[in-house]
C-alpha cells in the first residue's frame, strides 16, 4: 500500500495531526478576565473581585494577591476567599499616601497559588488619591513576599488578554502563511530553471507549486479575517500588512490567468516565468518591508515587538514549527498532484496533434 | 458543468439565507464564536482550510475525469 515515495507525505499528515492533537487540547495558562471595581481612592479598605479563565481558585490553599505599583510599592491581600474555580475575593487597604504627587496611579493584580503558579493581570485598579487625607501612612507600602512564586505545572500555551483562546491560530493562519511562502519560493525556482533550460517540465512545476500558495494567500486572507473579527472586531482593517498582502496576491492571480491563457505554448511558458520573478520581487518588499516602516496591528511591523516573548514562547513553538512543515508538505502533495495531472494533459494533446 | 451549477445553488442559497436570518440569530452566532475563550473562532479558521482544501481537491478530481474520458474516447 506503501509506495515509495510516499513518506513525506504521510509525515505531512502524522505532522498536521500531532498539531491539530496539541494546538486543541493543551489548555491556555490561567488568566484574568475582570476585575471589579476597577478604580479606588487611597486610604480605602476594598473587596476586589476578580474573575478568572481556567483558574482553580476554589482548591487553593495557600493563595496570595498583590497590588503591585513598581518594583519597590507593593501591597499584599489580607485574605483569599473564593466561591467558586473562577472567581475570587481579596480584601486589600490601600495606603493613605501615593508614592509622588501623580493623581491616578494604575496598579497590576499578581496572583500566586500552588496548582495555577503566578500569574499578572496588568491596571487592575486604578489608584486615586484622596485629596483631602494628610495623615500619615497607617499601612505603608512595602514588598512584602513579592517574589518566591509558584510555577505552573505542565505545558500550557500563554494567556493573553482579548486573544484568548485564538493564540492556537499561530498553528493555523500564521504557519499557512510562512508555508505560503516556501511555496512560492519553490515556483520561483522552477521559473528561473525553466528559463535556463526551456524544458516544459519545469514550467509546469513552476505553475503548479504558485497556485497552491496561491490558495494559501486566499486562505490566509479569510482565516485573517475571521481571527480579526473577534479580536480587532472588524473583517478587515486599514493595516498596511492586509493591504499590501491584497496587493500581492492579486499581482500572484494575474500570474494564474497569464499561465492559464489559450496561447503558444512556449511563448506563454517563457512570459509565465519571467511574471512570477517579477512578482515574486514585488512580494518582497509588499509583505516584509512595508509593512515594518508604518503602523500595523501585527506582531514584528510597525514597532510591534517580533514574534517572541509571550506571543511565540517555547510552548507555542513545539507546534508552530511543526506546522509549517506540515502545511508545505501538504500543499507540496496536493502541487506534485496537479503536476502529474498537467504532465498526462500535456503528453495526451502533443500526441494527438 | 454538473459541480458548477451546484455551487452556483450553494451561493445563491447561502446568501438567500444569510438575508433571511434574523439579526438577534445572527448575533447569537456571534456570541456563540465568542463563548469559551473564542475557541470556536479556531474551530472555523481550521474549517476554512479544510473546506478550501477540500474544493480545490474535488475541482482536480473533476479535470482528471474529464481527462481520463478524453483518453477513452480516443482509444
Amino acid at each position: 500500500m506503501i509506495q515509495k515515495g510516499m513518506w513525506w507525505k504521510l509525515s505531512g499528515i502524522i505532522l498536521f495531526l500531532y498539531v491539530l492533537w496539541g494546538g486543541m487540547t493543551i489548555p491556555l495558562r490561567p488568566g484574568i478576565t475582570s476585575i471589579n471595581p476597577s478604580s479606588a481612592k487611597t486610604g480605602d479598605t476594598i473587596e476586589l473581585k476578580a474573575t478568572g479563565y481556567n483558574t482553580h481558585f476554589a482548591s487553593v490553599r495557600n493563595g496570595r494577591a498583590w497590588l503591585k505599583l513598581d518594583s519597590v510599592h507593593a501591597i499584599k491581600a489580607l485574605n483569599w476567599q473564593s466561591e467558586n474555580n473562577n472567581e475570587v475575593t481579596f480584601r486589600f487597604i490601600l495606603p493613605q499616601t501615593l508614592p509622588n504627587a501623580t493623581e491616578v496611579f494604575p496598579l497590576h493584580l499578581i496572583i500566586d497559588n500552588e496548582t495555577d503558579g503566578a500569574f499578572v493581570h496588568p491596571n487592575a485598579l486604578f489608584l486615586s488619591s484622596s485629596t483631602d487625607t494628610l495623615s500619615f501612612d497607617a499601612i505603608p507600602w512595602t514588598k512584602h513576599e513579592l517574589g518566591q512564586f509558584n510555577d505552573h505545572q505542565g505545558i500550557q500555551f500563554p494567556y493573553r488578554s482579548i486573544l484568548n483562546e485564538t493564540i492556537r491560530n499561530t498553528f493555523f493562519h500564521v504557519a499557512l502563511w510562512f508555508a505560503m511562502f516556501l511555496l512560492l519560493i519553490f515556483g520561483v525556482v522552477y521559473s528561473i530553471r525553466y528559463l535556463s533550460t526551456s524544458d516544459y517540465e519545469f514550467d509546469r512545476k513552476a505553475s503548479a507549486y504558485t497556485n497552491i500558495a496561491v490558495l494559501y494567500g486566499i486562505f490566509g486572507i479569510l482565516t485573517g479575517s475571521v481571527w480579526a473579527k473577534f479580536t480587532w472586531n472588524t473583517f478587515w482593517t486599514n493595516d498596511v500588512k492586509l493591504n499590501m498582502t491584497a496587493i500581492a496576491l492579486l499581482i500572484y492571480l494575474a500570474y494564474i490567468i497569464l499561465r492559464g491563457m489559450n496561447y503558444d505554448q512556449d511563448k506563454r511558458a517563457r512570459l509565465a516565468a519571467i511574471y512570477n520573478i517579477f512578482a515574486f520581487i514585488a512580494l518582497i518588499p509588499l509583505v516584509f518591508v512595508i509593512p515594518r516602516m508604518t503602523d500595523s496591528l501585527h506582531p514584528g511591523n510597525g514597532g510591534n515587538p517580533a514574534l517572541g516573548g509571550e506571543d511565540l514562547d517555547h510552548t507555542l513553538r513545539m507546534f508552530f514549527y511543526p506546522s509549517i512543515l506540515a502545511l508545505f508538505l501538504i500543499g507540496k502533495w496536493i502541487a506534485e498532484l496537479t503536476i502529474r495531472f498537467e504532465r498526462v494533459k500535456d503528453h495526451f494533446y502533443l500526441k494527438k496533434s | 458543468m454538473k459541480f458548477k451549477s451546484f455551487l452556483y445553488n450553494l451561493l445563491l442559497n447561502l446568501t438567500w439565507i444569510m438575508l433571511l436570518i434574523p439579526v438577534t440569530v445572527q448575533a447569537q452566532a456571534m456570541d456563540f464564536l465568542r463563548s469559551t475563550g473564542k475557541i470556536y473562532t479556531v474551530v472555523v479558521v481550521i474549517a476554512i482550510i479544510f473546506i478550501g482544501l477540500a474544493i480545490y481537491l474535488i475541482r482536480l478530481d473533476n479535470k482528471l475525469t474529464k481527462l481520463e474520458n478524453h483518453i477513452k474516447n480516443e482509444q
